[in-house]
Formats: C-alpha cells, sequence, structure tokens
C-alpha cells in the first residue's frame, strides 16, 4: 500500500517537472516569439559576377550585421537577415528581389550592388510596395523620386562627387577633361553627370571613350585620349578594370593627372594597381579616410565604431566604403522601422508595415550613417550632401586625404 | 600617326597570338571529336588562376581534384575485365606515373613559392588532364552522338567549370606578375616584355603543335582520327585515345594563354568567356578546321578589335562579333556545306 502510494508520489512529482521544465523551456521562447514582431530584411549582394570586387565587402557587413542584431533581445522586436547573391546578374537580381517579396515576406530589400540590377527590380518593388535600399551609385536609381515612390539608396550620387572633383579640378587650373569609363548603365550614368556638372563648373569635356569590365586591351583607347590634349582625365569605372584604364593612359605616355571616381574608392584599387596607380586622385566616402578628417565632423563617432567593428572581423584596415553601403542600408532600414508611427499595431499587417516602413524612411533626419548624414525627404530619397564627398590622393599604397 | 599605328598594331598582334593559341585548341577539338567547345575559355581561366595559386605558395586545389579524378579513372581501367596481366600492370604503371607528375608539380610549385617555371609547369599539367578528364566524363559516353548534342554538352561543361573556378579561388582578381618585368621603347612606342612573350610563346607553341602532328607517329594518327574517324579505329588507331590527347592539347593550349595574358589584365574567374568566343570567330574563318586561315583569322579579329577600340570604342565588340556573318557567308560561298562531312 505505501508502496503504492510513493509510486504514486513519485510519478506525479515526475510529471510536474517534467511540466514545469517544459513551460519553462518552452513557454517564454514561445511567447516572446509571438509578443515580438519581426523585421525581415533581404540582402540582395552581388558576391560573384563582374562586381564581386564591391559585393565582397558589402556580404561582408551584412554577415556582421546579422552577427550583432540577431543576437539582440532587449529590442521591442527581432531581426532576420536573409542572403542573396545575384551573381552581378540583373535578371536573377529580379528574381531573387520576387522570392524575398513572395517567399520570404520580407520588409525590405536591400539590393543591389550594381546600378544595372538597381535598375531593373525598380518595377518590382514598385508593384509590390516595398521598400528597397540600393546599394549602387547612379542618381538615376532614385530620380524622380515621385517615379520611384519606394526606392532609397546609400551612395552619395556621382553628381555629388563630381561637383567636389571637378571644382578641385577648375581650381587647379584644369580646363578640357576627357572620359575613359565602362560602357554599362555605370559608366554611362557617371558620363551624363559627368557632362552636365563639366558645364556648370565652366570646365571643356573634350571627348568619351569606353571599354568592357571583361576587356583584355585598354591601350587603343588610352592612346585616342591622350592624343586629344586634354589637362586631365577622368576614369569611371571599378576595379579591376579601373586599374587597367590607369595603367594604359601612362604605358602610352600619357602624364598629365587622372582622376577617379568613387568605383575605385576601394582598397582592391590599391591592391591590384600596386606602384602603377600612385598618384591617382579618388573621389572617395569618409569611410575611405576616417582616421584622417577633422575631429570635429559629425560623422566621425559612427565611422570610427563602425571601422573598428568591421576591422575586428575582418583583418585590420580591411575596413572600406563598399562594406558601408550595405552597413548603411541595413541601419536605415533598422531606423526607419523603430520610427515607424503605431509599429506595434502593425504587427500582422505585411502589406501595411512595408508601406509604412517607406514612411518612416522619408522622416529620416540629420541621421549620420558611414555615407554622410542622411536627410530624406519626400522628394530627395538620396538625402545626401557634400558632406558625404572627400577627396583623397594615392600615396604610399594608401588613399590619403586632400585638404581643400 | 605613325606611333598610333604601331601602338594599334602591337596590340592587335599580341591579342592576335592569345586568341591563335584558343583558336588551335578549338580546331584541334572539333577535328578529332567534333565538339565545338564552348567551354574552351574556362581552361584560360584555369590556368591562370592555377597560376597566381601556384605563384602564390598555395597548393593548387586543382591539381588535387585532376588527380582524384585520374586516380578513379585509373582503377577503372585497371579493371578492365578483357587486359592481360602485364597489359593491366602496365596500364596502372602509366596511370600512376601521370598522377605523381600532376601532384608533383603542384606540390614541388607550393614548396618553392614564386619561381615561375615550377607554376607554370604545374598550372599547365593540371590543366590539360582536366581536358583529358572532361573528354572521358563527358565526351567519350555520347561520342557517337551528333555535333549539336556535343555542343550543348559542352555548355553544361562551361557551367560546372565557370562554378568551380568561383568556388575553389573565390571572385576576387589577383594580380599575376609578369615573366619580366617592363619592357621596351621604341621611340615613342612602348612594348612590354610580356607582351613579346605571349608573342614568341604562341609561335613556338604553334610551331611545336606543328611538327608533332607532321613528325610524329601518335600526331599523324591524330590528325588521321580528324579526317576520316571510322576509317582510323579501322587501321587500328585507337579513336578514343586521340580524343583524350585532343582534348589535352586545346586544353593546355588554352591555359598556356591564359597564364600568359594573366599579367596584362589580372587573373579573374570570370575572363574566359570573351577570350573563347573571340577565338571561335577566328577559328570560323577556318571552318573550325583549317590551321592557316584560322590564323589569319586571329589576326584579323586582333587588329580589327584594336582598331576599331581606337576609332569607336563604344562599338568594338559588336563589330568584332559582326565579323562572323560575313565570314560565314564567305565559308558558304568558297566551300558549300555540302562538302563539309557531317
Amino acid at each position: 500500500m505505501s508502496k503504492t502510494v510513493t509510486r504514486a508520489r513519485i510519478a506525479a512529482s515526475l510529471c510536474a517537472f517534467i511540466s514545469a521544465a517544459a513551460v519553462g523551456l518552452v513557454g517564454p521562447q514561445a511567447a516572446s516569439a509571438q509578443e515580438k514582431p519581426e523585421l525581415r530584411i533581404a540582402a540582395i549582394v552581388s558576391v560573384t559576377g563582374a562586381a564581386s570586387a564591391l559585393g565582397a565587402p558589402e556580404r561582408n557587413a551584412v554577415a556582421l550585421f546579422d552577427k550583432i542584431w540577431s543576437a539582440r533581445t532587449d529590442l521591442p522586436f527581432r531581426v532576420k537577415v536573409i542572403s542573396y547573391d545575384d551573381g552581378s546578374d540583373p535578371t536573377k537580381a529580379v528574381s531573387l528581389t520576387r522570392k524575398a517579396i513572395e517567399e520570404d515576406k520580407a520588409h525590405v530589400v536591400v539590393c543591389c550592388t550594381t546600378t544595372p540590377s538597381s535598375m531593373a527590380i525598380l518595377d518590382t518593388v514598385k508593384a509590390a510596395k516595398i521598400t528597397m535600399i540600393s546599394m549602387a551609385s547612379n542618381a538615376a536609381i532614385v530620380e524622380p523620386a515621385a517615379d520611384r515612390p519606394f526606392t532609397f539608396k546609400t551612395p552619395t550620387s556621382d553628381k555629388l562627387m563630381l561637383q567636389r572633383t571637378l571644382n578641385y579640378m577648375k581650381r587647379h587650373g584644369i580646363n578640357k577633361i576627357g572620359f575613359f569609363g565602362l560602357e554599362d548603365a555605370y559608366g554611362e550614368g557617371g558620363l551624363k553627370e559627368l557632362q552636365t556638372v563639366a558645364k556648370e563648373t565652366g570646365i571643356d569635356f573634350a571627348s568619351a571613350e569606353r571599354f568592357a569590365r571583361q576587356d583584355t586591351n585598354f591601350t587603343p583607347q588610352a592612346l585616342r585620349l591622350k592624343q586629344a590634349g586634354l589637362d586631365a582625365i577622368y576614369i569611371h569605372a571599378i576595379p579591376p578594370s579601373a586599374d587597367l584604364a590607369h595603367e594604359a593612359l601612362k604605358r602610352v605616355g600619357y602624364t598629365g593627372p587622372i582622376y577617379h571616381g568613387a568605383g575605385s574608392s576601394i582598397n582592391a584599387f590599391v591592391d591590384i594597381g600596386k606602384a602603377n596607380v600612385e598618384g591617382a586622385i579618388i573621389g572617395v566616402g569618409a569611410l575611405n579616410v576616417y582616421d584622417q578628417i577633422a575631429k570635429d565632423n559629425p560623422l566621425g563617432p559612427v565611422l570610427a565604431k563602425f571601422a573598428e567593428l568591421y576591422d575586428g572581423t575582418y583583418g585590420k584596415g580591411k575596413v572600406d566604403l563598399f562594406a558601408g553601403q550595405s552597413w548603411d542600408a541595413m541601419l536605415l532600414a533598422v531606423n526607419a522601422y523603430q520610427n515607424m508611427s503605431e509599429g506595434a499595431a502593425m504587427r500582422d499587417d505585411l502589406a501595411g508595415t512595408r508601406v509604412a516602413i517607406k514612411d518612416a524612411m522619408e522622416k529620416t533626419r540629420e541621421w549620420p550613417g558611414v555615407n554622410g548624414v542622411f536627410n530624406i525627404t519626400s522628394s530627395d530619397h538620396l538625402g545626401l550632401d557634400k558632406r558625404s564627398t572627400f577627396l583623397s590622393q594615392i600615396k604610399g599604397g594608401r588613399f590619403v586625404l586632400i585638404e581643400e | 600617326m605613325l606611333d598610333t599605328l604601331s601602338f594599334l598594331l602591337i596590340d592587335g598582334i599580341t591579342n592576335g597570338a592569345v586568341y591563335g593559341l584558343l583558336a588551335l585548341s578549338l580546331i584541334v577539338i572539333y577535328t578529332v571529336t567534333r565538339v565545338v567547345n564552348i567551354a574552351q575559355g574556362e581552361y584560360v581561366t584555369l590556368g591562370a588562376l592555377s597560376f597566381a595559386s601556384a605563384l602564390s605558395g598555395s597548393f593548387n586545389l586543382l591539381s588535387g581534384l585532376v588527380a582524384a579524378g585520374l586516380a578513379a579513372f585509373a582503377l577503372r581501367d585497371v579493371a578492365d575485365k578483357h587486359l592481360g596481366a602485364s597489359a593491366r600492370i602496365r596500364v596502372l604503371l602509366i596511370r600512376s606515373a601521370w598522377i605523381a607528375g600532376v601532384l608533383a608539380t603542384a606540390f614541388a610549385a607550393s614548396r618553392f613559392p614564386g619561381s615561375y617555371w615550377l607554376a607554370v609547369l604545374a598550372s599547365l599539367a593540371a590543366t590539360a588532364s582536366l581536358g583529358t578528364l572532361t573528354y572521358r566524363l563527358t565526351v567519350e559516353p555520347v561520342s557517337g552522338a551528333s555535333p549539336v548534342v556535343l555542343l550543348i554538352v559542352s555548355v553544361g561543361v562551361y557551367m560546372v567549370l565557370h562554378g568551380a573556378a568561383v568556388l575553389i579561388w573565390g571572385a576576387e582578381p589577383r594580380s599575376v606578375p609578369p615573366v619580366v618585368e617592363g619592357g621596351v621603347s621604341l621611340g615613342p612606342v612602348f612594348i612590354a616584355y610580356q607582351s613579346l612573350w605571349i608573342c614568341g610563346i604562341a609561335v613556338l607553341a604553334m610551331g611545336g603543335l606543328y611538327a608533332f602532328s607532321e613528325r610524329t607517329l601518335m600526331g599523324q594518327a591524330l590528325q588521321a582520327t580528324a579526317v576520316n574517324r571510322v576509317g582510323a579505329q579501322l587501321c587500328g588507331i585507337p579513336v578514343r585515345l586521340a580524343g583524350q590527347l585532343s582534348f589535352a592539347i586545346g586544353a593546355g593550349f588554352s591555359a598556356l594563354s591564359g597564364l600568359l595574358l594573366a599579367p596584362l589584365i589580372t587573373a579573374n574567374y570570370d575572363m574566359g568567356l570573351p577570350i573563347g568566343l573571340k577565338g571561335f570567330v577566328a577559328a570560323a574563318l577556318g571552318g573550325i578546321v583549317e590551321y592557316p586561315t584560322a590564323l589569319i583569322g586571329v589576326m584579323l579579329v586582333g587588329l580589327t578589335e584594336s582598331f576599331s577600340a581606337f576609332q569607336v570604342s563604344a562599338f568594338r565588340d559588336v563589330i568584332v562579333f559582326l565579323m562572323v556573318i560575313p565570314i560565314l557567308l564567305w565559308r558558304n560561298a568558297v566551300r558549300p556545306p555540302e562538302a563539309h562531312e557531317h
């Protein structure tokens, strides 16, 4: 009799213990999963393909963001990052964007590394009414804002960069320039801006030569530019073709100054070009020269923090502008989500949340990112000003800030 | 004006030499096996990348993969029931020596980082062996199929090799030092030594191929297979072996052009396809069968590219690839399709 009672007691206490443990283990998790809404960001980056030199650091920054933000428990929401590689292929970018919208039910799409891919997904994101943050430089991605209500971007525009570069040229007595750039949407966009800014600045735009990312030979075009009698040549490309174009100009005996657009503001430019690109003047973002900018610059603390995080994970001196593009894009999305009006009420309404994030994006004020200070409005979807551009020169294999 | 002309000429000839090696590879492979090899450009990439990694002193992963593949086929060959004991030992010895050769060159190159010619050897051994592997894996099982089937197979091979290059080496471009730094200045015209090396080695390689196919028994067997496959088989020429050999030569030649070109444009996984296609345009002039006409073709392609890049840089590729149409019309006129053996 007593034996049976003891057994029953043991069984009962065991049951109680197991159920308590089950509640203890599973309960809070299940409860928090229900309570905390989830912010899903799809990052589509060109890790492979022609733009891989830019995509690789972007992917690194996305992974870094994922590591830090997915683990955070102090937030009223959870962050989920979905990562894809579009292979620098616009067609693939479109299908991955669709997948992110339909299957992953993403709230924000961070896409794409290249201008052609970014242009390709414009209609898809507009139709789905989902916020897209591009990491490509061409201004046409976000302009006009009335036609592209859901599209934002982080890199400073070619226009701001060219205004700084050409003003610098003008002050140094350069009156006649030529263009040497890629023949895709990135290069053509740069060419168009260069022509406009040159006219505004009063610099004579004399000739344009083009090449492709996979070209094996840059000499003929370089030769033609040399013979045009220019004061300076502006290269609008990305490594390695930017390096090869630079080397070709030197090989044919061109001795004047060579300027580069922001596509070259990446460590790979120096790694590939080595001594050959010494002396090149490059329009850069704050991140390239973060340890050299003035102490009172509002970007200083943000830059130092990101550089420390990135270098801490991927090795010293590895941080570059393109890592900053995806980093800013991810953080802008989080910032907008936090500032979204009546955020909690939107939990189950995917379409509503997507639109609310876009509205919150347009209310970003004086937000310091690694690219510059963002002031996004409904008519300006870039939101950067000239505080985001710097000029630097390659000296001893480093980007050295040019004090103006 | 004269400077410009000589600059463009040298440029065109250098590129022509690169495309020439490609065109010869395409022709060797097509005549012997009837494969229009779309994947040809990938051997350029693999050659350049394995050269770059051998130079930097890391063990070339491709060599390891190729050796494993060779070992697998060696096992199959040795297990062949029709072989006698002595033949088995001979096959085993030859295959072991081959595998050892591929691994030894790769190992030697990784032990002595920076030794140029060891790296060249390791890269060529790995890529040429990969050629035979590709043949045995993808062409031999369907060797009787129509040229269209073989073409589609080669598209598949292209995709696999392209992806493999990204997996093994990653997407970042690697800079490669030239054979000899610097160059000579002829008046205002600067010629990089590397350009001279490219032209010199291309001529040597072509001469070597000519001597091989004219003067050696193996070369003549290859020629016989190219002229008439069934006839060659009836005469006791091992057609499969000829196919393997042609793929080895084709892959080796393309790899050679890749590692010669790499110092000028960096080695990256994406470099092969456009070079392969331009080699194809040149080979088309000779109907992918005639060597001398193809050599005229490569110079034509190289010079057209160079001069059109100077005149209208935005359209240079358009002009080069548009050349295929008049070339095909011309081929059709001088040699109507009935005369081809299909």
